[in-house]
């Protein structure tokens, strides 16, 4: 088990490894000889980012994490632009930051191959919503290719070089969570002697206003442009190597099963023992290849559609085999769910009843038996680390503020802060959303100076927001709210790394894969904006936190208050490795009384309640050491036990 | 060579879950199967409920273990294992750790913490599985370090009935994979999970 890191720079054609969808993705990338790569982290596309940003100095690739979605687009557009071939990577939601440019890239097109590589995220593991990019990339009508396999996703990224430079088009790889999250054998490729060389790869840019230029009067003549390419790429992709049909030849039924789904459906027709069916194995849902269709349909009586989310496929199906006056029963999102994610049981599930088949297993039977586990297995939701900064700043904003005040926050770690005790964040949308929406409250319920009526009973209203979002869509709603006079706190949640994604840099600790970048401190901008009132506090204080809280409130105008201190998590992990040893805390019996503050209002998961002694109890595995326990207890129970690990 | 085996690792965010899943994995790999992981990442890792699927043979495709198909579940904490029964397959086993750690909503009597009898005789009665539970963290303290956890936790599960791989092959890839100053705490830690399991197992 050698590190990924070296794995997928390995010189070793031909090797079986095991990799994560997003590795193997990496690896493709450099196989591909990409020159450029830029990204903002999104779980679930992250790792593929972070491995590029791991090895990019060895391969001579140049690697940002951008600010955000929007600009990790056009940066690596630009070298696209330029002849290179260059590739970003965002999560379905990034995709909505980046569709401005996206949409009317479409009709620009490219010069080297680029690879949107964007993860979908069915069933919310860790998302807002479950949008299907499949639907982004007919709207822009851009091809979209999807993997069944950690595998499949390497040669795709190659593939998908290809295909954009091929057709001059930006091509999106789609994956979801289970490609991306999923470990599987990858058999590595050869890599081109420029990245075994770490040799940096410079592009040439023609000018060429009417192309990059997107004024109405040379975009009208591109949108036919873009129509044409999409239907040419159609007939192109029916030799494409990652769509077959397989199976019997004279099968009267037929599955079509795209992307992901594929692997489903072959394990769900391995357990039920069907072999007498003809399956389309599909790896560019968007557009589906007609050509391939009409062989496919070719002798069948019945269709079944199994896809993830969206009837992409189906549509398309649908549409093709009316225009062609097929008549025959086609079936799709009436045997399988829309919502959520694909799953070996839901392919069986749709598979037997579309055969008039019983389910291997009874999976009503185990509903039936597991209900009784659902009543008596109490919930464990993700929670704020032990030691988490975020948490001591919620505890004073909440003891500052109050709970008649409302709390705007935004998509990081911190948004856990909704959670019981602390239950501090009333809103979040998307990416820097909390800015926003504490001006509207602010609009909404106070009125703002200036306006010929304000309320009396006004309302107080603390928005949080994490240092890397602050800096991805943050900064415009902070100008905003100081430009139109909003009387609100922002506080910046810094805890200098972009921790929920898994510890990436961003401006606010100025370090890049390249060695140091430029530092930006959010006190700085806040205060060059304009901000009525800016204090840096150290949240580990949380005496100091809330009397500066305290103020921020008291002070009319946008107040913005940064807390500061490293993420716990990727602390410990630094000291782990480096092994440095911390505190940690114990409960001394006799001082605690039992009133349960520490566990009611400030809610360390390394606290637990001992039913019995009717006493807090410290788990010293799970205690980081922040003390944070001995500055909310009344009675001083919290004391340090001795030095840790 | 089996035609497909589906392990169930569980537990709380933090614990080594995912580590315990790539090892396994590798060691699939290097015995010449075809392997699937299923992981868990981003948000739902922080100290939440945590899943994560290993499946190796000859024709496994989806990342996930299908409910009601695992032949083993490796539970890191006892109730883990209970949340994620219903994907042990009749007859398997649950291999778990004995060490509860009750959620912040059980220390704040919004919710109850099961006995280990309650979740015994769901395992049991209800599942039709076997239930073995050992204290896998007093191991690793014993091994020298409660890091290795998932390490007992692994050894106990090669000498589960029917695991496709040898003891001696999956302890090999620990050892080649772990960082070289660990190597020692870490082989004593899967003899102790070995021992153990062969103690309870009757073997």
């Amino acid at each position: 088990m050698a590190k990924v890191t070296d794995i997928v720079l390995w010189d070793k054609p031909g090797e079986k490894v095991l990799l994560l969808g997003n590795h193997a993705i990496a690896r493709g990338a450099l196989e591909a000889n990409i020159a450029v790569f830029a990204a903002y982290p999104g779980t679930p596309s992250s790792e593929l980012t972070d491995t590029m940003a791991a090895v990019a100095e060895k391969a001579g690739v140049y690697m940002e994490y951008s600010t955000n979605e929007k600009v990790a687009f056009e940066t690596a557009l630009s070298a696209a632009w330029s002849g290179l071939r260059a590739m970003t990577a965002m999560k379905h939601v990034g995709l909505n930051v980046a569709a401005d440019s996206f949409m009317t890239v479409s009709y620009m097109g490219v010069e080297g191959g680029f690879v949107i590589m964007v993860a979908d995220d069915p069933s919310m593991w860790s998302s807002q919503n479950e949008q299907d990019t499949r639907i982004f990339a007919k709207f822009a009508q851009v091809p979209v290719l999807e993997p069944s396999s950690p595998h499949e996703a390497k040669e795709m990224t190659k593939y998908a070089f290809e295909l954009s430079e091929k057709f001059k088009q930006m091509v999106i790889l789609r994956t979801t969570t289970r490609i991306s999250h999923a470990r599987g054998d990858v058999v590595l490729g050869e890599l081109p002697e420029e990245i075994k060389l770490g040799k940096r790869k410079f592009g040439k840019f023609e000018k060429n206003p009417e192309r990059f230029v997107d004024i109405p009067a040379f975009q009208r003549k591109k949108h036919s442009w873009v129509l044409e390419t999409i239907e040419k790429m159609r007939e192109e992709l029916a030799e494409c190597p990652f769509n077959w049909i397989e199976g019997k030849e004279d099968a009267k039924v037929g599955i079509i099963a795209p992307g992901l789904a594929y692997s489903y459906v072959k394990e769900a027709l391995t357990w039920l023992g069907v072999d007498d069916v003809k399956v389309l194995k599909l790896g560019t849902p968007f557009p589906v290849p007609y050509r391939l269709l009409e062989k496919f349909f070719d002798g069948l009586e019945r269709v079944l559609i199994v896809e993830e989310l969206e009837p992409v496929v189906e549509e398309q199906v649908k549409v093709w085999a009316f225009d062609n006056g097929i008549r025959i029963p086609i079936h799709g999102k009436d045997y399988v769910p829309r919502v959520l994610e694909m799953t070996t049981r839901r392919a069986v599930t749709a598979i037997a009843k579309f055969l008039g088949l019983e389910t291997p297993v009874d999976f009503e039977s185990v509903d039936e038996r597991y209900k009784k586990v659902s009543a008596i297995v109490p919930p464990r939701p993700p929670s704020l680390c032990p030691a988490c900064p975020h948490r001591n700043t919620f505890y004073a904003i909440r003891k500052a503020a109050g709970s008649r005040a409302i709390f705007p926050s935004d998509i990081g770690c911190y948004t856990l802060g909704v959670l019981p005790p602390l239950k501090t964040v009333d809103t979040t949308i998307a990416m820097g959303g909390s800015i926003g929406v504490a001006h509207g409250l602010d609009v909404a319920l106070n009125g703002v100076p200036g306006e010929k009526e304000t309320n009396e009973k006004k309302r107080i209203i603390v928005a949080t927001i994490g240092d890397s979002t602050f800096f991805h869509t943050g900064l415009p709603a902070l100008a905003n709210a100081i430009y139109n006079r909003s009387n609100v706190v922002i506080v910046v949640m810094d805890n200098l790394v972009t921790a929920m994604t898994g510890d990436q840099p961003n401006p606010g600790t100025g370090d890049t894969p390249h060695g140091p970048g430029k530092r930006i401190l959010i006190e700085d901008v806040a205060k060059a904006l304009g901000a009525d009132f800016v204090e840096v506090v150290d949240p580990y204080d949380i005496k100091a936190t809330y009397e500066v809280m305290k103020k921020a409130i008291e002070t009319e105008g946008v107040s913005v208050v940064v807390a500061r201190r490293v993420c716990a998590l990727h602390h410990i992990g630094q000291m782990r490795r480096k092994g440095e040893k911390w505190p940690i805390y114990t409960v001394n019996e006799e001082k605690c009384t039992g009133c349960k503050i520490c566990i009611n209002a400030y809610g360390c998961p390394a606290i637990y309640w001992d039913a019995e002694k009717k006493k807090a109890k410290i788990n010293p595995l799970m205690c980081w050491g922040c003390g944070g326990c001995a500055q909310v207890c009344p009675f001083g129970a919290f004391e340090v036990m001795k030095e840790g690990e | 060579m089996v035609s497909e085996y589906n392990i169930v690792i569980t537990g709380v965010g933090g614990q080594g879950i995912l580590t315990a899943a790539n090892l396994l994995g590798w060691a699939a790999l290097h015995a010449g199967y075809k392997v699937r992981v299923g992981e868990v990442h981003g948000m739902s890792q922080r100290f939440g409920s945590v899943i994560a699927y290993v499946r190796f043979g000859e024709d496994v495709y989806g990342a996930m273990v299908p409910e009601g198909k695992a032949d083993v579940i490796l539970a890191f904490e006892p109730v883990e294992a209970l949340r994620y029964i219903n994907y042990l397959k009749e007859g398997g086993l649950v291999i778990a750790n004995s060490n509860p750690i009750p959620p912040v909503q059980v220390s704040m009597g919004l919710a109850t913490y099961p006995s280990m009898e309650e979740i015994k005789k769901i395992i049991e009665e209800d599942f039709k599985g076997k239930l073995i539970t050992l204290d896998a963290e007093k191991l690793a303290l014993e091994a020298g370090n409660v890091i290795t956890t998932n390490v007992v936790l692994i050894g106990a599960l090669t000498q589960t009935p029917g695991f496709p791989l040898s003891a001696e092959h999956v302890k090999e890839v620990i050892r080649l994979s772990v960082p070289k100053k660990a190597v020692d705490v870490n082989m004593k830690a899967f003899e102790l999970g070995v021992k153990a399991a062969k103690e309870l197992l009757g073997l």
